[in-house]
């Protein structure tokens, strides 16, 4: 008897929606929509984690300094605040350690670049030693020597003048390997600094999304004109195999308390932290997406238990419980909700597709959108769920439906 | 009274003790005039009587008009005897129950088992095809899907709509919808049959069609029906006339 009545409600519930199909597929498209949004918010926040993580990962470090808080600046290169000052003699300091392999000050700096010393492009200069393991040279070579230039804080070395750029700067400057490039932090510095590409890595391009030219550190801070103070963003440490790094960690910051000293996990939660207006938007945009829906369907069930008053009063009238017509709703809601979902999702992919595109277009980074089970699953979730308070919510109109009201009319 | 009124009449004079279906005695209705009067209101609203003190009574086989101008309480009656709402005073007996004494849901449960209604808009699901219309008391009702098939396009036969089972009301005249609504209230075999202002919608020749309807109903069924229309109120074996909540004379 249970079993024949739910069949019916199934058969009722399934004639409505065919009957009403615009208010059906606007109900789906609502749902869609917020699973859509939910859904491609979700990646981009899983995408940036899971590409921060494996930027650090690959790096081959154990630990970063920073001179403070790690800062976001939409007006600094690559977004970071170059906040450490000294940066040469602290990492020489550091790497005195045993435990420590290797400590290398790097630094991210807006550059102007051309090849003829006429036409300048900006592109990200950074101040790293290219070479070594970590150091991944798609063409030419490495850099043939070491800092030569910073000569225990004189600055009185000779530079190498040599370049590793990336395939972005390859293609936008038309260079290659061997070929010359003017580069200086002002105009006039750049057309006195003219340094040869040794070769093209994206290696360090990675870690801003951009174009960029990487030469020594000092090499760097000479161009740009900050000698004085020789600023770095951080100071990366390699540790030895087998040396504790949560304990090196500890004994640096206890002998640097003014710098941050943290793992590549506790850099990126750093990161993340100082990104928290940006995550709150984020959130806050799920939020709405979700209540948009939630309000869309909502009334739009309302509107339909609204105008269909009269006929659920006489429904009621000729004997039907308020069970039934709620279950009836029920199901037409949960209907809804699964489509809406589905479609959610099956938009998601190409959704996933079209933010990456602009986040390589814009930001440089590719893949940063990521998706996961997870978030396809609560998607899903949120779907349903969405649609069933909106049955929910109609079911309390439908409940207060008084046939009396109605059927006279 | 018509032909066939005079046919039944005489039928039902040789059945003197024709089944009660539906009695009250002393009925009062009264309702609150206005809201709450919310947080500063006098806790004292006005009442309105709608029905003071009907007393009446319909038999199986029998066919009650009821007439009266608006406001006349006409619509408050017929809510009362479809148990629908519950007097504020006296006696209500339908099909054997004490309406008084029925909850909500018994209320709803012998409405379901006892009474059919018919209204005047006929309220019929417009996604549903004739036949599911029919059909849908006896889903409350838990039957299985054979049963319900068979006994709507019975019904529905029987209102002479066998062809059109599987047209829904969107694709049906005003008297075949009237007639669907007609054929579902028929199809959990009610006692007593309401139907308020069924002709209300409709031509006179559609009309005229509904009423033949009712006339064969009435062999059965206790039927009372309100109206302005005295074709309508043709049919009927007696009249009860209704002004101001109470009956106006003699019935006719």
């Amino acid at each position: 008897m249970i079993g024949s009545r739910f069949r019916a409600v199934l058969g009722i519930a399934a004639a409505q929606l065919r009957h009403e199909r615009g208010r059906t597929l606007l109900a789906i498209v609502a749902v869609a929509l917020a699973v859509l949004a939910t859904t491609i918010l979700a990646s981009v926040g899983y995408g940036v984690v899971e590409t921060g993580q494996e930027k650090f990962d690959t790096s081959g470090r154990d630990l970063w300094v920073t001179g403070g808080p790690l800062k976001f600046s939409p007006g600094a290169v690559g977004g970071f605040e170059n906040t450490l000052v000294d940066s040469h003699r602290v990492a020489a300091d550091i790497e005195q350690r045993e435990e420590i392999q290797t400590a290398v000050p790097m630094s991210f700096q807006t550059v102007y670049a051309s090849t003829d010393g006429e036409e300048f492009q900006t592109v990200v200069g950074v101040g790293a030693p290219a070479r070594g393991p970590s150091v991944n040279v798609i063409n030419g070579s490495e850099f043939s020597t070491r800092d030569t230039h910073y000569a225990n804080g004189t600055y009185d070395g000779p530079m190498s003048h040599e370049i590793v750029i990336d395939e972005r700067t390859a293609d936008q400057l038309g260079v290659e390997v061997g070929d010359s490039l003017y580069v200086g932090g002002t105009l006039s510095a750049a057309r006195q600094n003219e340094f040869e590409v040794v070769g093209v890595s994206n290696t360090f391009s990675a870690f801003v999304g951009s174009a960029t030219v990487t030469m020594h550190l000092s090499e760097l801070q000479e161009v740009t004109g900050t000698t004085d103070s020789d600023r770095a963003t951080f100071i990366s440490i390699d540790v030895h195999d087998g040396a504790d790094v949560g304990q090196v960690e500890r004994e640096i910051q206890a002998d640097y308390p003014s710098y941050d000293v943290r793992t590549n996990e506790e850099q990126l939660e750093a990161t993340l932290r100082e990104q928290a207006v940006l995550i709150a938007s984020g959130i806050s945009l799920v939020a709405f997406a979700v209540a948009a829906g939630v309000a869309l369907t909502t009334n739009l069930q309302f509107s339909l238990v609204y105008q269909r008053r009269d006929r659920l009063a006489a429904i009621k009238a000729i004997g039907w419980r308020t069970r039934t017509l709620v279950a009836v709703t029920t199901v037409k809601a949960l209907v809804v909700g699964i489509l809406g979902a589905a479609l959610g999702l099956v938009l998601t992919y190409p959704g996933v597709a079209v933010v990456n595109e602009v986040a390589a277009a814009i930001a440089g980074f590719e893949g940063l959108v990521q998706l996961s089970t997870e978030i396809l699953v609560g998607g899903l979730v949120l779907g349903v769920v969405i649609s069933f308070l909106s049955g929910l919510a109609a079911s309390v109109l439908i409940a207060r439906v008084s046939p009396l009201s109605y059927i006279s009319r | 009274m018509s032909s066939r009124n005079q046919e039944r009449g005489v039928a039902r004079e040789g059945a003197t003790e024709t089944e009660v279906i539906a009695a009250c005695e002393s009925l009062v209705r009264e309702y609150t005039r206005g809201s709450g009067g919310g947080w500063f209101g006098s806790g004292s609203l006005p009442t309105v009587r709608a029905l003071d003190g009907v007393s009446l009574s319909v038999r199986r086989g029998e066919i009650v008009g009821i007439e009266g101008p608006s406001g006349s309480g006409k619509s408050t009656l017929l809510h009362l005897l479809a148990a629908l709402d519950t007097p504020t005073a006296g006696e209500l007996r339908v099909a054997g129950e004490d309406v008084r004494r029925l909850s909500e849901r018994g209320r709803a449960k012998l409405r379901l088992e006892h009474v059919g209604l018919v209204f005047q808009r006929f309220h019929l699901l417009p996604a549903l095809s004739a036949r599911a219309n029919v059909a849908l008391p006896l889903v409350e009702l838990g039957w299985s899907k054979r049963q319900r098939r068979e006994r709507a396009t019975s019904l529905l036969a029987d209102v002479g709509l066998g062809e059109r089972a599987t047209h829904r009301p969107g694709q049906l005249s005003g008297g075949e919808q009237q007639r669907v609504a007609i054929a579902r209230a028929l199809a959990t075999e009610p006692d007593l049959l309401i139907a308020d202002e069924p002709t209300g919608e409709l031509d006179t020749a559609t009309g005229r069609q509904v009423l033949d309807l009712f006339e064969d109903l009435g062999e059965d069924h206790a039927i009372v029906l309100a109206s302005h229309d005295q074709p309508t109120l043709a049919i009927a074996d007696r009249v009860i006339s209704l002004r101001d909540g109470r009956v106006q004379g003699a019935d006719r």
